[in-house]
């Protein structure tokens, strides 16, 4: 599926993603390729994303990425809460 | 007529003014795109809370919300947004013009209240019984010298709290918007109590699952939505500053170019006026020796 990560500063990221791990209001949930669509408020804490293809850092990524130390194809992004909706397999995610 | 040598010196002092306005336009042209470039990298935020919060509001009556709950108006507090630097204009004065209205007669019996963001505004009001602080928003209070979406929410956050809690019972900003690098104009926007924006509906709305619940969902959209208000009007704010400068600075250079010009032709004429002059004594001294 396709996924952005924006919020009012920057966009930290866009591209491929096979699996995003959010952390809702009322806790972690998963959404996969081809999810039915789904509006959902979030808290604070950390999205985990499951790449299609190895992470490559390129001097437009954002800071605020953090890559996993065992597998290149894992990212985290820690927001301080947001909202994420998800439709036609493209998610927003609007962090802060 | 001034003496030749006074002339020379106003040319120079001329020349290095307009290098002066020159330069400061050339910066100021530079700002404008980086202050242009974060509102360009605010929009696709600012749109897409919009249309999930249109989504939802379009099934969902938000008009029992705490943040929308209109109210008599006995206190008014508004939020006037200056920059902290002259020299752009009329951007700065502009802005006080329409706060001195809105105290003095539009919200004079509501007992109003200034926050003052930038240092320009705060300069004018800064002794006047209008003039307002708490201690939550004093550390960003300078909020031009860091301009951050985090500093925008300390505010956002604090008035929506006193706005809750009945300090007051309406919030007002106003603030120079960016048309473009030319124009700008003064902007009177009320912020709380929110005001629903009457857009058509997208017919297209899928089928959504709601997590947790709409209602919480809206909840939770309202005051992101809030503090992008407030951030997008400082943006604006920004942008339009530099926009300002740029034209003020152009028009200045332009000006000292034309002083110059004036200012070397009489330069001239004072010049060829002496020598003529001169050759007027040599002549009449030669002819007094050969009559």
């Amino acid at each position: 599926m396709q996924l952005e990560i924006i919020t009012p500063e920057v966009k930290v990221f866009a591209g491929e993603a096979e699996a995003v791990q959010l952390p809702g209001l009322d806790g972690l949930f998963q959404v996969l390729n081809g999810h039915a669509p789904i509006i959902s408020a979030l808290k604070e804490g950390t999205v985990k994303i499951d790449l299609a293809t190895a992470f490559e850092i390129t001097e437009k990524t954002s800071d605020l990425i953090e890559k996993d130390a065992k597998d290149a194809k894992i990212i985290r992004v820690t927001i301080k809460g947001g909202v994420a909706e998800l439709t036609n397999n493209k998610l927003i995610v609007l962090a802060e | 007529m001034p003496s030749l040598k006074e002339i020379r010196n106003r040319i120079t002092s001329v020349g290095s003014t307009m290098q002066i306005t020159s330069a400061m336009k050339m910066v100021s042209a530079a700002k404008l795109k980086r202050a242009q470039d974060a509102i360009t990298q605010m929009r696709p935020y600012a749109e897409k809370l919009q249309e999930i919060l249109g989504n939802l509001s379009a099934t969902l009556d938000i008009s029992d919300n705490a943040y929308a709950e209109s109210r008599t108006v006995n206190n008014v507090l508004i939020i006037a947004v200056t920059s902290n630097r002259g020299l752009c204009g009329g951007f700065n004065n502009n802005i006080i013009k329409r706060v001195n209205h809105l105290v003095n007669v539009e919200y004079a019996a509501e007992n109003p209240r200034v926050l003052c963001l930038g240092k320009k505004i705060k300069d004018t009001y800064k002794k006047s019984k209008f003039y307002y602080i708490n201690d939550e928003i004093a550390p960003v209070e300078d909020i031009f010298s860091v301009l951050s979406f985090d500093n925008a929410a300390v505010i956002a956050n604090d008035l929506m709290k006193r706005f809750v809690n009945k300090e007051f019972d309406k919030v007002v900003v106003v603030y120079n918007k960016f048309v473009n690098a030319a124009t700008q104009d003064v902007i009177t926007e009320q912020i709380l109590p929110i005001v629903k924006n009457e857009q058509e509906n997208s017919a297209a709305t899928a089928d959504y699952i709601f997590e947790p619940s709409k209602q919480e969902i809206v909840e939770d959209l309202i005051p992101k939505s809030l503090k992008i208000q407030l951030f997008k009007a400082l943006l604006d704010s920004n942008a339009a500053e530099h926009g300002a400068r740029m034209t003020a600075m152009h028009k200045a250079t332009d000006n000292a170019k034309e002083l110059q010009k004036s200012l070397k032709l009489s330069y001239n004429k004072a010049r060829q006026a002496a020598i003529t002059n001169e050759i007027l004594e040599i002549v009449g001294g030669a002819e007094a020796l050969n009559s």
